[in-house]
């Protein structure tokens, strides 16, 4: 099992180094000179020839291009992400500022959204074909199509307008939280809900289940110690990548609810084409959720013994 | 070594755990008082202690890269003149008189005595020679107007700007060049300092801030003394709600005592279309007009548009009447010029623009012009539907127009490479931003033009130049007709700045728009 770890965590060495040369190109993917773009942006000033040579020298920007990525990714993991451009603070503060309101509307949004997830996907599993199992599945499709800017403004016209009774805007309370997380809940648990439902049939319907009852077990042991915890496999898989949207998903419920999270930064700073945050909130995305598929791998392996090979 | 099925039950416990955190800390931070403040009813007064204003933009109170935001720089600070638009002319504020040498290369200002700013200390000279090297120092519009400040004596500075010209008086009316004390910034005093909390001459004084999320401010006793009158509440809490429609909802919700368009005008808005039906709920609508007028502007560099009958025919291709109906008319169309009539000379100059499809049809059937590009920034939603009715408009009579909904950045890389035919643009803003936005849109030497020509250029600069208020107006007229004539521009439409409120806010338009910009000194909150 400890091979098996350590095998895995040094696979994912190369891939961290391949985000965040993809992270640091950003500034040369896009179109025109950097370092004009740089004393442009944060000048605010039409620059001249001599100003953008001065920059690019200051800069380091007429280094090698490996010698410019060695540069800034020594900084980086010292947690220097250099300076936005349009706002002159520090990256790492701005992401710092924002994160804690991004992580609250995440796993607030997460737990809930799976829990429901599981107990629709069961039942609709369980039922499937029947009444209960339409309910359940017009109410994901209902969740899947409904944008989440117009259920956000339809829950505020409810609860805040109609009834006064939770707030339409701001963070800081739990009251805040609410409408947010059920907005975003609803799309959330309503994808997630359709996979629970699809692995849950998958698994029933194999061979070792017919068995299983075949034996006499009672239904419940098939369904949850058989059925489900094979089922798991695709289900955690699934559920780890929604990871990711703990920074770039919540941008729609973010701005409908005046949310100060890292959603709201990543999408103003790529329309002000400031790199230093994008390129960092990327790179941190990235990381991220491979470090959340180096634990669901693990987690694999504790789960389904058959998956520690080599081990 | 842990067995499967405690490993899964550890796990559970764990995740379970970090959501109970997070929820936690959500109630903490509330506990702590970080929480958005609410108001605070008396039951002495005939107002409430609270005013409670939603606005889309942060006031980066902190300091943000080009100072503190549009709002604070009304509410919290002042400027040694003002602009009287309807006169044309400059007017005392914390200066009382000024004195012109050398065709304006340098600007004597006698300051008004026994102002104070809000932390007690006295306005000065040396205060106003801090604001002018803070900003010569720190702001692209500081170092590019100031050469030096020099102190004459304890209530006169005489600045030294890098031109001589009218354009030095009319741009110190500006946003920007507002004045705050040198206890401002950290090191006191230090012109190279970072801003800390802006501390000014205004109505208000900063009592507390959250980026992104409000701002608290508390009438400044100074200000109010000096004008004679007494606040109606003793805190103005502003919020920040960049999505309109929730704006809109917080105002109906009550969270809101009353909301707002942004300072600078044209962006941030509450949505124009909401206006009647707010005002037919019993909500109040405050309106101004202001010289900021929406146009097609032209790659006029290149073909097709180089030809001026091509950028004549547009003109008379678009329909204004129809194109004011997406605003539910509260903006005006632009049939008489390229400002609203209210600016400098416009009425005078005499022009009309025609709406004539036919014509256009005929311009275009001697042409031969390929694909239009027309490209619009989508952040700004109105913008959106202002050019698909544009590019209806201008494919009823034969032009073959694609149109291009871009986001900010894409925009800007398609409209800074030349990469494009017509644009929509803003020409103009709130009255004191006129010169400097003829400036900025006209003058040869800046970058985001929107039109230039031998002769509007030279013209421009002449303006900009003219201290002599009828001579100015004259060369103002004759920039307005050749504007026209070359059909630089085709004006749309002429912004409005608004307020609503709830029907238990007391206000007075005249106080409100005291300034173009949104003015809440005199707003009371009945109880």
């Amino acid at each position: 099992m400890l091979k098996y770890v350590l095998r895995r965590i040094l696979q994912i060495i190369p891939t961290l180094i391949g985000i965040s040369f993809l992270s640091f190109s950003l500034l040369y993917i896009f179109p025109g000179d950097p370092a004009e773009l740089i004393v442009m942006i944060s000048s605010g000033v039409e620059p001249t020839p001599e100003m953008v040579e001065k920059f690019r020298k200051e800069a380091g920007l007429d280094k090698p291009l490996v010698v410019q990525y060695v540069n800034w990714l020594s900084k980086v993991v010292r947690g220097d992400f250099g300076t936005s451009w349009s706002s002159g603070e520090p990256v790492i503060e701005e992401i710092a500022e924002r994160f804690p309101a991004s992580a609250q509307l995440f796993f607030s949004t997460f737990l809930i959204s799976v829990a429901f997830a599981f107990l629709l996907g069961i039942i609709s599993a369980l039922h499937k074909d029947k009444a209960v199992d339409h309910i359940c599945r017009i109410f994901s499709l209902v969740g899947i199509s409904i944008p989440s800017f117009w259920l956000g403004l339809t829950l505020i016209w409810i609860f805040s307008v109609q009834l006064h009774v939770l707030p339409a805007f701001g963070y800081g309370e739990l009251k805040h939280l609410i409408l947010p997380v059920l907005t975003w809940s609803f799309s959330f648990m309503a994808v997630k809900t359709r996979f629970v439902r699809a692995s849950l049939l998958e698994a029933l319907s194999q061979d070792y289940i017919t068995t299983a009852r075949a034996k006499g077990l009672p239904e419940r042991v098939v369904v949850f110690r058989h059925a489900l915890r094979n089922a798991m496999i695709p289900i955690i898989t699934y559920f780890s990548l929604s990871m990711s949207h703990l920074i770039v998903g919540s941008v729609m419920v973010e701005v409908v609810f005046s949310w100060p999270g890292l959603g709201s930064l990543l999408v103003e700073s790529v329309f002000k084409r400031d790199f230093p945050v994008v390129q960092a909130l990327v790179l941190l995305c990235g990381v991220i959720f491979t470090i959340t598929n180096l634990v669901v791998d693990i987690l694999y392996a504790i789960i389904d013994p058959r998956i520690r090979y080599g081990d | 070594m842990l067995t499967r099925r405690e490993f899964i039950k550890y796990a559970a416990v764990g995740t379970a755990s970090l959501a109970g955190i997070s929820f936690l800390g959500c109630t903490q931070k509330g506990g702590e008082g970080e929480a958005t403040p609410t108001p605070v009813e008396t039951s002495k007064a005939k107002y409430k202690d609270t005013f409670v204003l939603g606005e889309g933009k942060d006031h980066k109170l902190d300091g943000g890269k080009w100072g503190i935001g549009f709002f604070p720089k009304i509410h919290v600070l002042e400027r040694l003149v003002e602009y009287d638009m309807k006169n044309d002319e400059l007017v005392t504020s914390l200066a009382e008189k000024w004195d012109v040498e050398r065709d304006g290369k340098l600007i004597t200002f006698q300051l008004r005595r026994g102002v104070r700013f809000s932390d007690g200390s006295e306005l000065n000279a040396e205060a106003v020679k801090f604001t002018v090297e803070w900003l010569a120092n720190k702001h692209p519009l500081g170092s590019e107007t100031f050469e030096s400040a020099e102190v004459v004596d304890d209530y006169t500075v005489s600045i030294t700007y890098k031109d001589a010209a009218f354009f030095n008086l009319a741009k110190m009316a500006e946003f920007h060049m507002s004045i705050m004390s040198p206890n401002s910034v950290e090191p006191k005093g230090d012109p190279t300092g970072k801003l800390t909390t802006p501390i000014g001459t205004g109505p208000f004084k900063v009592a507390d801030y959250k980026k992104n999320q409000y701002a608290v401010y508390e009438p400044n006793p100074y200000w109010y003394e000096r004008r004679g009158i007494e606040p109606k509440f003793k805190r103005f809490v502003v919020k920040f709600i960049p999505d309109e429609d929730t704006r809109v909802m917080a105002l109906r919700s009550g969270e809101v005592d009353a909301i707002s368009d942004y300072s600078h005008g044209g962006s941030d808005y509450t949505p124009r279309n909401q206006l009647n039906v707010l005002a037919g709920d019993g909500y109040k609508v405050y309106k101004r007009n202001i010289p900021l007028t929406w146009v097609i502007a032209f790659n006029y560099e290149k073909e097709p548009f180089n030809d001026i009958e091509l950028r004549r025919a547009v003109s008379l291709a678009v329909n204004r009447d129809e194109i004011v109906k997406i605003f539910d008319g509260h903006v005006r169309p632009a049939w008489n010029g390229m400002f609203a009539p209210e600016a400098p000379g416009m009425a005078k100059a005499g022009i009309k623009y025609e709406y004539n499809p036919n014509k256009a049809k005929e311009i275009l059937s001697q042409k031969d012009v390929g694909e239009v590009s027309f490209i619009v920034d989508k952040s700004q939603g109105d913008q959106v539907l202002v050019a698909q009715l544009v590019q209806q408009q201008l494919k009823e009579v034969g032009f073959n127009v694609n149109l291009d909904v871009l986001e900010g950045g894409a925009y800007r890389q398609k409209r800074d490479a030349g990469d494009y035919d017509m644009r929509l643009y803003y020409i103009g803003g709130t009255d004191r931003r006129f010169y400097l936005r003829l400036y900025w849109r006209f003058h040869p030497e800046t970058k985001w033009k929107a039109y230039l020509s031998p002769k509007t250029g030279e013209l421009c600069k002449a303006i900009l130049k003219e201290f002599d208020k009828a001579k100015r107006e004259q060369y103002l007229i004759e920039f307005y007709k050749s504007l026209y004539e070359e059909m630089g521009v085709v004006p749309l439409y002429h912004d409005v700045m608004t307020v609503v409120t709830s029907p238990k806010v007391e206000a007075k338009q005249e106080q409100l728009f005291e300034m173009a910009e949104p003015f809440f000194y005199g707003v009371g909150v009945r109880l």
